[in-house]
């Protein structure tokens, strides 16, 4: 793995995938696509961290999954936000906000 | 649930996450081949970004949050196997956990039925008992007025009234039998919550007016017992006392009243006392018990129960309820002429006792024995504990090589470690199962063993959530208490020790690592296995001394019969041909050699008590110390009881009505009312002047019982006393007293059919009555004691077996440079001796202090008894030897050339 990317803070993986699938339905490999192209390849997803991680949310209800057919003919399973994934996801972004202006405010007046 | 689930579906998921995994894998081969990449090396690079896929899988199963239950689904499995393949080892053990958790949850059973379970009542905390209070023990009877009163004088707070449970006679269509019957105010069902079961119970409007409505409310238990639940039975009129009665209903399913451990038939209004002819339990000051007793505040009989709502205990309710009894206490003492009873009287104060559990006598009798008992069987499950881990621990090392391979597999230690306790686990849950079923047979046969008479103390022990949660927490207790230890002992021995010398051990390597655990086990054993048996001495010795104890009058060979003249219907004037027509008929049973009578009986538990007593001579006295028991008693009395009187003379037939009242009078109360005068010819009674010339001393008899103190007491001859009525008739016989019962119960039928005979035994067993308790003690104790001595025998023997098996080379070696069988025979026999040694003078050192904790229960013996303290040593230690000696034997056997040659 590059060292020029940085590795996922613990938690937000979790937040990562809310917010790509807040947009609409997508499989797995999709949701790994997105996370890497929005970040323009900055955050890789690590894929063996990928598959659990999907796994626990959909165990809390934080998604729903159903099986589809891709127009390539692939069998995929498709990751759709819950209601209570979509309220989980708007209070983990307020949560990181708040942290990242926090964190950018000790940045600014520490020196 | 929703784990269930997923555990269910757990193959649908296994295959959905393949699919789902594959079906990335190819998207991403795609992409790589789109890239330009030969599809073989697509694929290796899609393969190898994710690292392998087993990794994913285990970690997505880990999300799932299902892993921990598969794992335990295979250590079951696994465990069972295991079991499935030492079924010797696997029936021993769960067969010592199901007596040893079925002993405690026997225990249990009965501990809580008695002490712990609320009443079967609507909100039983909010009920209260009134308690006169002052005294040197409770007293909870009150008179009809006063009830009355505080319902008067507190009017937001519902007060009811019940009498003492009394042999009540009953018939419907036949024969009349001896039932036990309660008579309850009006509001007493409804101030309890108590609703019927069929029919209704008794509601204030049968309590209108005095006398009336005869009316009777069966108890469920009754209903089901005599008419099988015949609902035809309400409407009926039946006779009790010889009134006829309407039974309206039956009392809700499980309640039988307020005393704990009797089994109560029926409930009558309190206003049919003066009808039904109850006169039972009692207290009169300046009354007359042949007019209705509900007029009369001079007659104390009820108790009172009250309820409190929530918050009203705070309140100024209390306080108002205390302050209206003192009143009342005050204007009785007034009445008193005598200042020292005036003074008595006044130090009595209202308390409110919490009724929730109800009352019980046995309570007071059986909650400290319970306590030692419930120990003993903690004691013997400790036992089997320290038992099973020291076996574990043995075929624990047998199965050293399948550990450490796991261990060099890979798995964890921790992994290792659980394997092992869910195997405990497993066999402490079977155990389990097997011991509710013998807590179940054991709690019924604790209630028969501590039962007074034929028929079981009836205790409901229901089979409920409490003791299947009790059952199962001391399995999960037990499986960890004796799993977890030798499975965290095992994990860490194991890699080192399997891998590395395999099969052979020598003891030098052995006994550093697991001999000193193994033998603290041992000790553990031994030192409860000491205590458990000392005490099972104390008490076996205590039950001993108190039937040698002298009663001070003949047990064997006298037979006393019990009736109830009063409730057959024979009035006053009918009594002394009654009395005669029977003591002519006991004196023509063969083998008797005189007969007489009595009112209260000896060994009765009935008494009759006179406080204020005059003595001639004395400054008057008043107080506890200053009451008598008093008896009237036939002609022959004392010769038929085989109490010898000490000075004076007997009752003779010139003691008539219209002569002087004489007494005899007993050692204790010539000592402690005329101390060094010669009360021969002296005066004592109730009044002044003293109405009873002393005649005659009697020598001291223990008329209680041998455990209870003798108390002053005076007899008067019925002669003088027509109005009393006897319950009792002795024979004294000069043939076996069996044969001779029989032939009295038959004759006093025969003479008069409508007599209600209660029993007719020797005073003997009224004497084995008394000391139930230690009897119960003393069987149970030898009992537990005996499974705790076979129990450490057996892991002694184990134990010892298994060291000699690990050591064959050792004492191969030892006998093939020449050691005799006899010093290798010894060897083994000393380290047993010292290991036993050393639990034994630890187990003295509990032993001492825990029987001087019981020590109230024990009788003519000191808590450092040295007799008990040696023949439980001394037994112990002949059986460890007994159980070390075939080891031992075996070991002496050692062949030296096979032994050496297996290696």
């Amino acid at each position: 793995m590059a060292s020029d990317r940085s590795d996922l803070l613990q938690g937000t993986l979790d937040m990562l995938i809310l917010k790509v699938l807040n947009r609409g339905p997508l499989h797995g490999y999709a949701i790994a696509q997105r996370i890497g192209a929005i970040s323009r390849a900055l955050l890789q997803v690590p894929q063996g961290s990928l598959y659990p991680a999907l796994h626990r949310l959909e165990n809390k209800r934080l998604l729903s999954a159903a099986w589809a057919r891709t127009p390539s003919g692939r069998d995929v399973k498709v990751y759709r936000l819950t209601t209570k994934g979509r309220r989980q996801l708007s209070e983990e972004v307020a949560d990181w906000e708040r942290l990242a202006e926090a964190i950018r405010l000790i940045l600014q007046t520490a020196e | 649930m929703r784990w269930l689930m997923r555990l269910i579906r757990r193959n649908r998921l296994e295959d959905e996450l393949d699919r789902e995994l594959a079906s990335h894998v190819e998207a991403e081969v795609e992409r790589l081949i789109a890239d330009g990449l030969t599809p073989s090396e697509a694929r290796r690079q899609a393969l190898a970004a994710f690292g392998g896929l087993e990794p994913i899988r285990e970690r997505a199963r880990d999300a799932r949050g299902t892993q921990w239950i598969e794992h335990l689904w295979q250590d079951l499995r696994y465990g069972a196997r295991v079991l499935r393949r030492a079924p010797g080892f696997t029936l021993a053990a769960i067969a010592s956990l199901a007596i040893g958790i079925g002993a405690n949850t026997a225990m249990f059973s009965v501990t809580d039925a008695l002490l712990f379970r609320p009443l079967p009542v609507e909100r039983p905390h909010e009920l209260v008992f009134l308690n006169r209070a002052g005294y040197s023990e409770p007293i909870q009877r009150f008179s009809y007025p006063a009830l009355q009163r505080f319902r008067q004088g507190v009017a937001e707070v519902p007060f009811a009234g019940n009498t003492s449970i009394a042999r009540t006679l009953f018939s419907v269509d036949g024969p009349s039998e001896l039932v036990l019957g309660q008579l309850v105010t009006g509001d007493w069902f409804d101030v309890l919550g108590v609703r019927a079961e069929a029919g209704r119970v008794i509601t204030a409007a049968d309590t209108q007016e005095l006398g009336g409505k005869p009316v009777v409310v069966l108890s469920d238990d009754f209903w089901a017992r005599r008419f099988a639940r015949d609902p035809a039975v309400i409407g009926k009129t039946v006779t009790i006392n010889r009134v006829p009665i309407t039974v309206v209903g039956v009392a809700a399913r499980g309640f039988s009243g307020l005393t704990i451990g009797t089994r109560l038939d029926c409930w009558l209004p309190v206003t049919m006392q003066h009808e039904l002819g109850y006169y039972t339990n009692a207290y009169m000051e300046d009354a007359d018990d042949r007019k209705p007793w509900l007029t009369q505040d001079g007659i104390e009989f009820l108790n009172i129960v009250a309820r409190l709502p929530d918050g009203m205990a705070h309140t100024a309710v209390p306080a108002r309820m205390a302050a209206l009894h003192r009143r009342s206490v005050d204007s009785q003492a007034e009445k008193l002429a005598d200042p020292e009873r005036r003074e008595f009287k006044r130090r009595e104060y209202l308390e409110l006792i919490s009724a929730w559990r109800g009352q019980s006598p046995l309570r007071e009798t059986f909650t400290e024995p319970l306590q030692v008992l419930m120990g003993a069987a903690a004691f013997v499950l400790l036992i089997g504990c320290a038992n099973l881990a020291s076996l574990i621990l043995a075929r624990g090392a047998a199965r050293s090589r399948e550990l450490s391979l796991r261990l060099s597999l890979g798995a964890s230690r921790g992994r290792i470690v659980r394997q092992l306790t869910t195997e405990s686990l497993l066999l402490a849950g079977l155990g389990g199962l097997a011991a509710v079923a013998v807590a179940r047979w054991g709690a019924d046969g604790l209630l028969r063993l501590a039962a007074t008479t034929r028929t079981p103390i009836p205790l409901s022990l229901p089979f409920d959530w409490r003791l299947i949660a009790f059952a199962g927490a001391a399995s999960l207790l037990t499986g960890l208490a004796f799993g977890l230890m030798p499975a965290l002992r095992l994990s860490r021995a194991g890699l080192v020790d399997g891998l590395k010398t395999g099969s052979r051990s020598t003891s030098a390597s052995g006994r550093k690592t697991r001999v000193p655990f193994g033998r603290a086990l041992i000790i553990a054993q031994v030192t409860l296995a000491l205590t458990l048996l000392v005490g099972a001495v104390a008490f076996v010795r205590t039950f001993k001394n108190l039937l040698a104890e002298q009663s001070g009058f003949e047990r064997e060979q006298v037979v006393s019969a019990r009736f109830e003249t009063q409730l057959a219907g024979f009035g006053k004037e009918q009594w002394p041909a009654l009395s005669q027509r029977l003591l002519d008929a006991a004196r023509r049973v063969p083998g008797v050699r005189s007969a007489s009578l009595g009112v209260t009986g000896t060994l009765s538990g009935v008494m009759r008590i006179g406080g204020g007593i005059v003595v001639e001579g004395q400054p008057p006295h008043a107080g506890p110390e200053w009451t008598l028991r008093e008896e009237q008693v036939g002609d022959d009395f004392f010769a038929t009881m085989g109490m010898p009187l000490v000075r004076g003379r007997d009752f003779r037939l010139a003691d008539r009505v219209g002569t002087q009242s004489v007494a005899v009078i007993n050692e204790t109360m010539a000592r402690r009312f005329f101390g060094d005068v010669d009360p021969i010819g002296r005066h004592f009674g109730y009044g002044t002047p003293p109405e009873f010339e002393v005649v005659g001393i009697v020598r001291d008899a223990r008329i209680d019982g041998p455990r209870s103190p003798v108390p002053s007491l005076a007899y008067l001859p019925l002669r003088q006393h027509p109005r009393n009525v006897a319950n009792y008739l002795y024979i004294r016989v000069t043939n076996a007293p069996e044969a001779a019962a029989n032939a009295l119960r038959a004759a006093l039928a025969s003479a008069e059919p409508s007599l209600a005979i209660r029993e007719v035994v020797t005073l003997g067993e009224l004497t084995g009555r008394t000391v139930a308790r230690e009897r119960l003690m003393s069987q149970l104790t030898s009992g537990f004691g005996l499974l705790a001595l076979a129990v450490a025998a057996l892991g002694l023997y184990a134990t010892i077996s298994y060291s000699v098996v690990r050591r064959t080379s050792e004492l191969g070696v030892r006998l093939a440079l020449g050691a005799s069988p006899g010093s290798v025979r010894w060897l083994v026999l000393r380290e047993t001796l010292l290991v036993v040694g050393a639990g034994c003078v630890i187990g003295l050192l509990f032993a001492v202090p825990a029987l001087r904790y019981v020590g109230t229960l024990l009788f003519g013996l000191s808590p450092g008894d040295p007799v008990t303290l040696v023949t439980a040593t001394a037994t112990l230690l002949v059986v460890s030897v007994l159980a070390a000696l075939i080891p031992a034997m075996r070991a002496a056997r050692t062949d030296p050339i096979r032994a050496l040659r297996s290696e």
